[in-house]
């Protein structure tokens, strides 16, 4: 792309601190939370801005331990990798078929699949918790993994199918000629072509469910997950007094994988999200 | 990015026209055997967590239910009992406030940065950073939020500082709503930055430098070149914003007064009401209801998904 020179008037002037400004607000405030949840909370409401005195290690230790942070990452890891493969192995053939097999049903399956990325949780919520609760998926992390899995689907699927429909059709004809099926074409060929898309979804579901709230609440009772974790420990400071610098490191263990991952793909994760506005 | 070039009308997937022997091959014959092992899986799961309920729901919310026991059927009472609940229609305005007005405001932000950063030195590490905030689970936000606001967190030391000790006291009642749309408000700033960057990327340079020869100002070159051709990725995305602002909930949840109950009536939204008529710990369990507030959000979800389609027909500028 040719960049232009554009004129440029004062206003540019001030118009390029503020955004400069913003920025370093942005970035501020991470450094912030990692540096509050390395003091003590009393240190934190009295020296807010200063460089912490000690590093208090032993924040994190008692977040991962008595706050249960601990056993809320592994059930969130459980979670996030669980439903992120399942709801990829059923929504990539099912985008595959729909936008490549030229069958007259596929709009309408197609539209039916993608209504669903209008169905909000409070219109769901009570059925599954009462079918749950007969089953004896309440309070399991496999009830809730089930869940994440099905509510992904059409946001997946919407996502692949686009992404196939870019694929050349001259690969699958190449293959048929051949002698390959449909079935090893796509697990063969045309799956792993769309292996980058298939991270990208996969990452965009993890980051969305990584902090999930609403159906984590309604569904868990004893078991944890990181954000309920938090949403517990928070409750209990209205019994045990503040323990801030507790709670900054376990908003630390929530924050920091995210922006690992953002680092490591962060151009692919802003690009997916965009991607789903514009087509 | 130098592949999309039209914005609002889908490609066909063949690339060659379709003839009337094609279809019949032997190769399309057996793709099409292949469709339902491909394609039932995925709608099952998705028919049982989602379709399934959702019909529930709507059936649900013309019986009186406690969760267990025989429903009784009540036909529309349970919605008109809503209605009349002072609690419910503060969470209907508590709702619009959150989607029209921290609506009006993340957009009016958002366009705000990609003017600011449209052609300034450094502009994706800024877009990145700014983006971030969003990625964050909505809980860790309004953690932090509570703490700044606080009665001794850093807003009040950051005032004392300057001199300021007259502060309205945030978190009490009347304020404590105010404060929360204010965090939605940043929370959710840097999305709509970044995919409105990416639509002002996509316009021809060509445009601009046209504009330039005929003498457009600045603030010309934007109302004349930059928002015509953004208006399709805006409105999307204000159907989105509106359909993921309806859902607000844990940003809400974590402002509860005391341990084990639910925040305080006068900052409720729909997802709230919903929750606390199923499960408030400390009231029955009213399953009508909460079905009926769960239809009324889903009602008003697929009106703003018809009405955005409909803007999006109409003016499909493309370029």
């Amino acid at each position: 792309m040719t960049k232009i020179k554009r004129h440029r008037g004062w206003g540019h002037l001030v118009t390029v601190p503020v955004a400069w400004a913003i920025v370093a607000a942005n970035v501020l405030m991470i450094v912030w939370i990692v540096l509050s949840s390395l003091k003590s909370t009393r240190e934190m409401a009295l020296h807010p801005w200063s460089w912490p005195k000690h590093f208090i290690w032993s924040n994190y230790r008692t977040a991962w331990v008595s706050a249960q942070f601990g056993a809320g990452v592994g059930n969130s890891l459980l979670l996030i990798v669980g439903s992120g493969l399942a709801c990829i192995l059923l929504a990539a053939p099912a985008a595959y078929a729909l936008s490549r097999f030229r069958v007259r049903s596929s709009g309408v399956h197609t539209a039916l699949f993608v209504l669903g990325l209008g169905i909000p949780a409070q219109t769901m919520f009570i059925p599954l918790y009462v079918a749950f609760d007969r089953v004896g998926l309440v309070d399991s992390v496999w009830g809730l993994m089930l869940i994440y899995t099905g509510a992904g689907i059409p946001y997946a699927l919407f996502l692949l199918t686009a992404f196939f429909r870019s694929l050349p059709v001259e690969l699958e004809e190449a293959a048929a000629l051949d002698g390959a099926g449909p079935g090893y074409t796509f697990w063969r060929i045309m799956l792993p072509l769309a292996r980058s898309g298939l991270i990208t979804i996969f990452v965009l579901q993890a980051i969305g469910h990584w902090g999930e709230t609403f159906f984590a609440l309604v569904m868990l009772h004893t078991k944890t997950t990181l954000s309920l974790s938090l949403y517990n420990f928070t409750q209990t400071m209205q019994y045990t007094g503040s323990r801030y610098s507790v709670l900054f490191a376990g908003l630390v263990i929530l924050i920091a994988p995210l922006l690992v991952l953002y680092i490591v793909l962060g151009r692919r994760i802003i690009e997916g999200i965009s991607a789903g506005y514009s087509k | 990015m130098a592949s999309a070039i039209v914005v609002g009308s889908t490609t066909e997937d063949g690339r060659r026209p379709v003839g009337p022997g094609r279809r019949h091959s032997p190769f399309h014959r057996a793709r099409r055997r292949m469709f339902v092992p491909f394609v039932y899986p995925a709608l099952a799961v998705y028919m049982l967590i989602m379709v399934a309920p959702t019909l529930f729901t709507l059936w649900l919310s013309l019986n009186r239910w406690a969760g267990a026991g025989p429903m009784q059927w009540a036909g529309l009472h349970n919605y008109t009992a809503m209605f009349r609940d002072p609690v419910f229609r503060t969470s209907f305005v508590n709702t619009f406030w959150i989607v029209v007005g921290v609506g009006a405001a993340v957009f009016a932000i958002a366009f705000g940065m990609t003017i600011l950063l449209q052609d300034m030195a450094g502009r994706r590490f800024a877009r990145a950073v700014v983006f971030f905030p969003s990625l964050v689970p909505g809980i860790a936000i309004s953690i932090m939020w509570g703490y700044l606001f606080n009665p001794d967190g850093l807003v009040n030391t950051l005032l004392a500082d300057v001199g300021v000790h007259s502060h309205p006291e945030w978190l009490a009642q009347d304020n404590m709503f105010k404060v929360i749309l204010i965090g939605m408000t940043w929370l959710s700033s840097g999305v709509y930055t970044v995919i409105f960057m990416a639509a002002v990327d996509r316009i021809p340079p060509e445009l601009y430098q046209a504009a330039e020869i005929e003498g457009a100002s600045a603030f010309q070159r934007f109302r004349y070149v930059t928002f015509p051709l953004m208006k399709d990725v805006v409105s999307v995305c204000s159907v989105l914003w509106c359909v993921g602002a309806l859902k607000t909930f844990e940003f809400l949840l974590v402002f509860s007064a005391e341990s084990g109950a639910l925040p305080p009536t006068n900052i409720w939204n729909f997802a709230m009401y919903s929750y606390a008529e199923a499960f408030n710990p400390d009231g029955t369990a009213d399953y009508g209801i909460a079905a009926a507030c769960g239809v009324i959000v889903l009602l008003l979800t697929g009106l703003l998904m018809v009405l955005a389609r409909r803007v999006l027909r109409r003016d499909a500028d493309t370029y």
